[in-house]
């Protein structure tokens, strides 16, 4: 019954489909881009102010869509199933680069090309207002005179609160009580009503409330004071063996199918690198509580490497019962 | 004093932020009654789109939505059984009974005023009290929102129908429904045989969708040649003694909304499943029974889930955390707009709190105007014949369901919940206790373990911090209590008592 | 309305087995997680729905004990046909096929044209002819969705 109808729209489908792809420039339609996080979130904010600028340089609409859940594969896999013709955008966070050592799926970004490396976040390591400890030191020694009692806020398995546990615990000691949140908000909420004692949060969900005197910085885990957080010591004071990690943060990147044709990653790669420098979202950056990065090709590479080797490895030295792979046998080399 | 109500005015006075607050009404309750359209949805959709805007018209589009989404969810939920969000589901037990009957329009004409009455309370609470709602929201702890869920799971009684032990059943599958995943904890796969798909869980407005919407077209074929009812569109405005008689049962759910609202950690759909439940247990003499078309039963979660909107505000405004998912985004978007949304925002700008103030009051005026015209063109929805309706549903649902994550699979589950819901319906199984398991078992699991966590592991200490907090204590006498109206055990208390 | 779930319908008993097989499945499934969890893992709560499930559904097919079939139906072979009968029409087998043939379709041959065969196929078969109007009737459909859903809120569909 249908086979009449459909043989000619099928015909037509498929000249348009040909004529479409007969040398044209790129890009000569819409671009659907995917955020791995949810509607609200640091992905999210990154790369909806992001997308403006792109939009301008390229003239053409960038359509972006949340595809939230498990811990950000959903999102990934769905990009890497789409034809690589350089109009399936990914905007992600660091945690694919974790994918293999948690066991949740068998690809990382180096299955992608990176077409930028927009900025890393800035970490620091919070307690409530009304907090005994001053600073990291004072609770780095409260918690090894009582083991077990402290509570620290996480973000689960994988997250960044258990990432930067894993890494002090891969130069010292710190038994703590794991109380896991959604997120980082609502780690927030409960620090503010006392529910916790402490929690790493990432700079841009916590600036405001440290410097709005509700929360106070105990250390930002980095080699030196920053500029946006006056006050807070470096937590290389409490730890001077932590630095062989640093600079350590989240970051967020866009990534296109790694068979994308060159002349499209050619130009998606200028376009985000002239969109990201631009000076509107650099000032968003540093409001947000973030450092521009704006990494390309080799660099981006490099960085993403050296990441996950640094990552992987304090968290095997820390606790490797929790990952489903060691690092070695993933052939990550050690940092 | 003439500041702050300068900025109140700010909306009503200027043409530009008057109108965007109306178009942002309008479009709201029409993303509120699409399923699987949801506000937070479009309200990110706008941030890219009004990024070199003013903050203000940013703010007051956004607004709009919100308000105009939350109401909207009621409009689908009454006319087809399919709540347009989650926080509408309870609306559709006694609205789609209503429509039934041939009073849609006298249906959507009182949930729009009742509406607007919860709304405006809760923004009146929202202007009022908001420091110390939100200090009172901080108090709650992990094993406080334990306990308002365990309170949550007792509505089984008041939503299961006939049978408990279906009721009973379906809670417990909604809930392992909510649970697939990976595990907050330790980020292990929970019950998806195996599947990559299903690592990020099933969504519940999937759930929802499949359950209500596809459920009900599949049910409505045994109806097919069946004459549409015929409805009265002369009564729509409900009369000013109707709105005065249930006056005090809303104030009474438009507080429960308000609260639950202002916690972060719950929204207005669970504040509209504990208003239905005051109101199943505390009007005796409802219009109708409770699940057959009661007015009551519409009042309550309508007048709940518009304050919880003034209750979201709450955290947002005095602390910057957002108090749902909507106002998560919202913080999103003073961020770009170089705000800094924190406990010094209302300091470092003041006018952003009284603005959205008058702001919801005016978009609240706005969605009475909006809600109460073409209701007469909304209630001939009903009567559009079935032979049509039912393919127009099924593809409605397809759509809704795509629009939430842009993934077929999901599709594909929305359509296996349409066939096992149709079956659960025909053997007598209520769709409403496995909503409540979907929301709340994840809820309960994340909570208990926060609990759990944060005394060590000890059951002992667990059970002492339940009695050694006085909020702790309150929320487990209450429940205590509940258990016991419900049990066998009630008439032997009340014998007890009154041998006494 | 109410009257028609006192009594026991034709295939109930059978549906309520099949919840029950359900509810051992979950329970497997929950057990796979961690073994017999503890206090705080993340099999607890599966595991305790999953035993809800399988006592809840256990007093439902009690209850059965207490309950009559409807009179009208003589022996198993009988409730067999009717519930044949009563779920198996042919309007609804069709419908459900086509649901699923559509579902399928939109994978291949996009959204737009697979809705657009869909609705008019359901239509001209639902009413039994009026082959025109129920062509504009979908054509419309589509023209909404299309306005709303991709021009409006810009929802990519497939």
């Amino acid at each position: 019954m249908f086979k009449p109808i459909l043989a000619p729209i099928a015909l037509v489908v498929g000249t348009l489909a040909l004529a479409g792809n007969a040398h044209a420039d790129y890009p000569e339609r819409n671009i659907q881009a995917t955020i791995q996080w949810g509607a609200g979130g640091a992905t999210d904010n990154v790369a909806r102010s992001l997308t403006p600028h792109v939009e301008d340089i390229l003239d053409t609409t960038l359509v972006l869509t949340n595809r939230p859940g498990g811990t950000g594969v959903i999102g990934m896999n769905h990009v890497m199933r789409q034809r690589p013709d350089g109009y399936n955008l990914l905007y992600g966070a660091e945690n694919p680069q974790l994918y293999p050592l948690m066991g949740l799926a068998d690809f990382t970004y180096d299955d992608m090309h990176a077409v930028n490396i927009i900025g890393q976040g800035l970490v620091v390591i919070a307690a409530p207002a009304e907090s005994p400890f001053d600073s990291f030191a004072e609770l780095l020694e409260h918690a090894q005179e009582n083991p077990g009692e402290l509570r620290m806020g996480g973000t689960g398995a994988g997250g960044l609160p258990s990432t930067v546990l894993a890494m002090i615990n891969a130069v010292d000691e710190l038994d703590v009580r794991n109380v896991t949140f959604g997120g980082d908000g609502p780690g927030i909420t409960a620090m503010l009503g006392g529910h916790i004692d402490f929690m790493p949060l990432s700079l841009a969900a916590a600036g405001e409330q440290i410097r709005g005197g509700e929360m106070k910085g105990l250390a930002v885990v980095s080699a030196e004071e920053l500029d946006s957080l006056q006050g807070v010591p470096p937590i290389t004071e409490a730890l001077p063996d932590i630095e062989s990690f640093l600079p350590w943060g989240p970051f967020w990147g866009v990534f296109v199918h790694q068979d994308t044709p060159d002349e499209a990653k050619k130009t998606l790669t200028a376009a985000y690198e002239e969109a990201v420098a631009n000076e509107d979202f650099q000032e968003f950056l540093q409001n947000f509580g973030a450092e521009a990065l704006n990494l390309t090709g080799e660099e981006a590479e490099q960085y993403l490497d050296n990441w996950q080797s640094v990552t992987a490895w304090s968290m095997y030295e820390a606790d490797a019962d929790i990952l489903e792979s060691t690092p070695e046998e993933l052939g990550i080399p050690r940092p | 004093m003439s500041d702050t109500f300068s900025y109140f005015l700010m909306a009503w006075l200027d043409p530009q932020l008057l109108l965007l607050t109306a178009v942002g009404t309008l479009a709201g309750i029409y993303v509120g009654a699409i399923p699987g359209l949801s506000v937070t949805m479009a309200v990110s959709i706008l941030i890219s789109f009004t990024f070199s805007w003013d903050i203000n018209n940013a703010l007051a589009l956004m607004v709009g939505i919100y308000v105009g989404g939350v109401y909207g969810g009621s409009r689908t939920a009454i006319l087809l059984n399919i709540p347009g969000a989650p926080s509408a589901v309870t609306t559709a037990f006694d609205g789609y009974p209503l429509a039934q009957r041939g009073e849609a329009g006298r249906a959507i004409g009182l949930s729009t005023v009742m509406s607007v009455i919860g709304g405006l309370l809760g923004t009146l609470v929202l202007a009022g009290t908001a420091p110390y709602l939100a200090d009172m929201a901080l108090e709650f702890a992990p094993r406080d929102y334990f306990l308002i869920a365990v309170l949550g799971l007792l509505l089984v009684s008041t939503l299961s129908g006939k049978s408990l032990a279906r009721g009973i059943f379906s809670v417990a599958l909604g809930g392992i429904i909510g649970l697939v995943g990976m595990d907050t904890v330790t980020a292990q796969p929970r019950l998806t045989l195996g599947s990559m798909e299903l690592l990020g869980g099933i969504h519940y407005v999937v759930v929802m969708i499949g359950l209500f919407g596809a459920a009900e077209a599949f049910y409505q074929l045994h109806n097919l040649n069946q004459v549409p009812i015929k409805q009265k569109v002369d009564k729509i405005i409900p009369p000013f003694k109707m709105v005065l008689k249930y006056l005090p049962l809303s104030m009474r759910t438009s507080i429960i909304g308000v609260v639950v609202g202002a916690l972060p950690g719950t929204g207005g759909d669970i504040a509209s499943l504990f208003a239905y439940d005051h109101a199943k247990r505390t009007v005796k003499n409802p219009s109708s029974p409770f699940g057959e078309g009661a007015y009551e039963g519409l009042v309550a979660p309508e007048t709940a889930n518009n304050a919880a909107v003034g209750g979201a505000y709450v955290p947002m405004l005095t602390l910057g955390m957002p108090g749902d998912a909507v106002t998560a985004v919202i913080i999103g978007a003073l961020v770009i707009h170089g705000l800094n949304p924190g406990p010094m925002l209302m300091i470092e700008t003041p006018h952003i709190f009284w603005f959205t103030v008058g702001n919801l009051a005016l978009a609240n005026l706005f969605l009475l105007l909006f809600g109460l015209t073409g209701i007469r063109v909304f209630s001939k929805v009903v009567e559009v014949p079935k032979a049509l309706m039912i393919p127009l549903i099924l593809v409605l649902c397809v759509v809704g369901t795509y629009s939430i994550n842009s993934n077929m699979m999901e599709v594909y589950w929305m359509l296996g919940f349409g066939i096992f819901g149709y079956w659960l319906k025909v053997f007598g199984f209520q769709m409403g206790p496995i909503i409540l398991g979907v929301i709340l078992g994840p809820l309960l699991d994340e909570t208990y373990r926060q609990a759990m966590s944060s005394v060590g592991d000890d059951a002992g200490q667990f059970l002492l911090a339940l009695l050694a907090n006085p909020l702790s204590l309150v929320l487990t006498l209450v429940i205590v209590l509940v258990l016991l109206s419900q049990t066998p055990l009630k008439p032997w208390v009340r014998r007890r008592l009154s041998r006494q | 309305m109410s009257q028609k779930f006192e009594r026991v319908q034709a295939g109930e008993k059978v549906f309520d087995w099949l919840l029950l097989l359900l509810s051992v499945g979950v329970l497997i499934e929950a057990y796979r997680i961690d073994g017999i969890p503890g206090l705080n893992s993340p099999g607890s709560f599966p595991m305790g729905l999953a035993l809800i499930m399988l006592a809840s559904s256990l007093v439902i097919l009690a209850s059965h004990r207490y309950k009559q079939r409807d009179p009208k139906i003589r022996n198993a072979r009988h409730e067999l046909l009717v519930f044949f009968h009563q779920h198996f029409q042919l309007h609804i087998v069709v419908f459900t096929l086509f649901a699923v043939a559509y579902l399928a379709a939109i994978v291949w041959v996009s959204f737009y044209v697979s809705t657009f065969f869909f609705l008019a196929v359901m239509f001209i078969y639902f009413r039994q002819g009026r082959v025109v109007s129920s062509l504009i009737i979908a054509a419309l459909a589509i023209a909404t969705i299309y306005g709303l859903f991709t021009l409006v809120f810009r929802v990519y569909l497939p």
